[in-house]
């Protein structure tokens, strides 16, 4: 059902946009632009992701586009790699579909001195003391509990309140998007049933896309810059994809639950009630937004937790501490998230707020918002593909600050559904194909390898492609899995 | 009748029913299907009664099912049975199921959450249908 294929109109307006007009459908403000290649598009034109990208142009306060990166895909309100800029001054809303239920979810690469040659005899034994110490899959607890007191403390301070405890260093801290620590979030906004859900869940995988994965660098597409960064050809990474568990999720279920009165209260109408807003600046938003910065704190704490227990598993494996592996934090960035920032909107400076729900912040050289150590070059930006092929490291550009609102694409994008790629996976042996291309994979769940085969994604390749051409980000490494562990 | 059907990053919970009471039991029994590889492994050990309040159905039909996934996240309690009232001003259920034991329960997806996507409680005829996305 409502598989049909989007027929209406996608014009070519160069650089990989493709511009929906407001004249599509009634009730858009904006234009919609979605950026992709001929082969991207093929796909993307499939099913209704871009009527989402339609949809989104109907919100209140929204700023020169409803934008898509080019790994689009169908999602409940919002589609998957979706962008939109709400101006509160002109009654912008913020809206929880615009940020996903899993608030903060986001990406986190730990570099290590391992190159190739020192791992590949050991990767079974590693991929099974990763699997075996880090809790995935759905239904598991981990090894840090935490009281109802101390979730909410986590949520106030973010990492800072684990590395106190021992769980990393404060220079892990640099190298996180925000420093770790959303100014503004309020954990008292955040309920107890989520607060209990998430209290024994800190330092877990959890199950669908995430993945804890072994990387080496296998190509290296911008020299000066991966020096900065500190990555060279060969080179062994961690990269760790997961987000603020059923914490986040329950703050943007209460948070619909209060949303869905809003529209009438505010007078707007909404195409989809799983786009459910409110104005920024009213009490609702107001609450949501406190609730949703103190989740996203605790997304950071997750991945903190998470990137210490693999950072101790590779310790115990090769017989060595971790800083001794140089396993340093390249750096972590959020790809479901809204946040206030000052962008450039028809020549006038403002801040807006940049909903980016599948999509990755990418600012340039000289943003004040760069860590430091990174500032000459640009944000780092981190992007997953399947478990089967590359994942890639990016570095901001100008052209994100100027076509969309400083952001980039979040990963490979689904190709297909997961009941079609648990179909299609039948009589097969995902985790024998995988080893045959180099890359031994545990999943805890029957069909988590199956879900979450290569062929289910699109090709990442591609997306940075795209990406790279319509000057969002631009190339800087390309990585390959050599070990996965799954929910 | 319950069925789970695609969508491209979640799934789908559908069931048919004659009556509005058996169409909220077997969207709850849909949900147990997405969430363990085998449901009859699950025994009705111990009774919980739900009441919600709510007027619109399909505002009704999220709740529920929010409800159901909430107790699992939080007291780890999955559901075998199902036994609902549904009212012109809420539901009330009564609910039997057993604590979640990693020996005899084989997860099969984490739900993360329901959604108002594509949200539906229809009648067509003599049938109700409902139809609801789930986030995985």
């Amino acid at each position: 059902m409502n598989k049909q294929a989007y027929s209406g109109p996608l014009e070519h307006i160069g650089c990989c946009c493709h511009r929906i007009p407001k004249s599509y459908k009634a009730g858009m403000r904006v234009d919609g632009h979605i950026y992709a290649n001929d082969k991207l598009l093929e796909a993307i034109r499939k099913d209704q992701a871009p009527d989402q990208v339609a949809n989104v142009a109907t919100l209140p306060g929204i700023q020169v586009a409803s934008i898509a990166m080019p790994d689009i895909h169908w999602g409940y309100g919002f589609c998957i790699g979706g962008v939109c800029a709400t101006d509160p001054d002109e009654g912008g809303v913020i809206t929880p579909g615009g940020i996903g239920f899993d608030i903060n979810c986001g990406v986190r690469l730990l570099k290590t001195n391992l190159f190739l040659d020192d791992v590949k005899h050991h990767m079974r034994e590693l991929v099974k003391a990763l699997f075996y110490s880090v809790p995935s899959g759905a239904g598991r607890t981990g090894k840090y509990k935490f009281d109802t007191t101390e979730t909410r403390r986590l949520m106030g301070e973010g990492p800072k309140f684990v590395i106190n405890r021992g769980c990393g260093v404060t220079r892990d801290l640099e190298h996180t998007e925000a420093n770790g620590l959303i100014e503004g979030g309020d954990p008292h906004q955040v309920s107890d049933h989520a607060v209990k859900r998430g209290a024994e869940q800190c330092g877990t995988l959890g199950s669908g896309n995430h993945f804890m994965e072994v990387q080496v660098v296998d190509s290296v597409f911008d020299a000066d810059v991966a020096k900065v960064f500190g990555l060279e050809l060969n080179q062994v990474c961690v990269m760790i994809h997961s987000g603020s568990r059923g914490l986040g999720y329950q703050v943007c279920d209460d948070s619909l639950a209060v949303f869905r009165n809003c529209p009438a209260k505010y007078g707007f109408e909404l195409p989809d009630r799983q786009l459910a807003c409110a104005p920024v600046d009213s009490p609702e938003g107001r609450r949501y937004i406190a609730a949703m910065r103190a989740a996203a704190n605790y997304g950071f704490c997750n991945r903190q937790l998470l990137m210490q227990q693999a950072r101790e598993v590779f310790a115990s494996v090769f017989g060595r501490s971790w800083e001794a592996l140089g396993m340093e934090m390249l750096y972590d960035v959020a790809h479901n998230i809204a946040k206030l920032e000052e962008h450039t909107v028809e020549g006038k400076k403002k801040k807006v707020w940049v909903h980016r729900k599948g999509a990755t912040r990418a600012f340039p050289a000289g943003h004040p918002e760069v860590p430091e150590a990174f500032r000459a070059v640009g944000q780092p930006v981190i992007i997953p593909g399947d478990m089967g092929r590359a994942s890639w490291v990016l570095v901001g550009s100008q052209g994100a600050m100027e076509k969309t609102f400083g952001t980039t694409c979040h990963g490979a994008g689904r190709a297909m559904s997961r009941t079609a790629a648990k179909t299609d996976a039948a009589g097969r042996k995902i985790d024998k194909e995988l080893e045959h291309r180099g890359v031994i994979a545990m999943a805890s769940s029957r069909h988590g390898l199956a879900e979450e085969q290569p062929k289910a994604y699109k090709n990442v390749d591609d997306v940075v492609e795209v990406v790279h051409e319509a000057d969002l980000s631009r190339r800087v490494a390309r990585m390959r899995p050599l070990g996965v562990i799954k929910g | 009748m319950h069925e789970l059907f695609e969508h491209t990053a979640d799934l789908g919970l559908r069931a048919t029913a004659p009556n509005l009471n058996t169409l909220f039991e077997e969207m709850a029994a849909c949900l147990v299907s997405a969430m363990v590889e085998d449901p009859a492994s699950v025994r009705p050990l111990q009774e919980v009664k739900i009441e919600l309040a709510g007027a619109d159905r399909e505002f009704l039909l999220f709740d529920w099912l929010k409800e159901l996934l909430l107790r699992f996240d939080t007291d780890h309690v999955l559901f075998a049975s199902f036994d609902v009232q549904v009212s012109d001003t809420g539901l009330t259920a009564r609910v039997r199921g057993e604590t979640y034991d990693p020996a005899r329960h084989v997860l099969a997806h984490e739900v993360k959450a329901i959604t108002y996507h594509e949200l539906k409680v229809v009648q067509e005829g003599n049938e109700w249908l409902a139809e609801v996305i789930v986030d995985i």
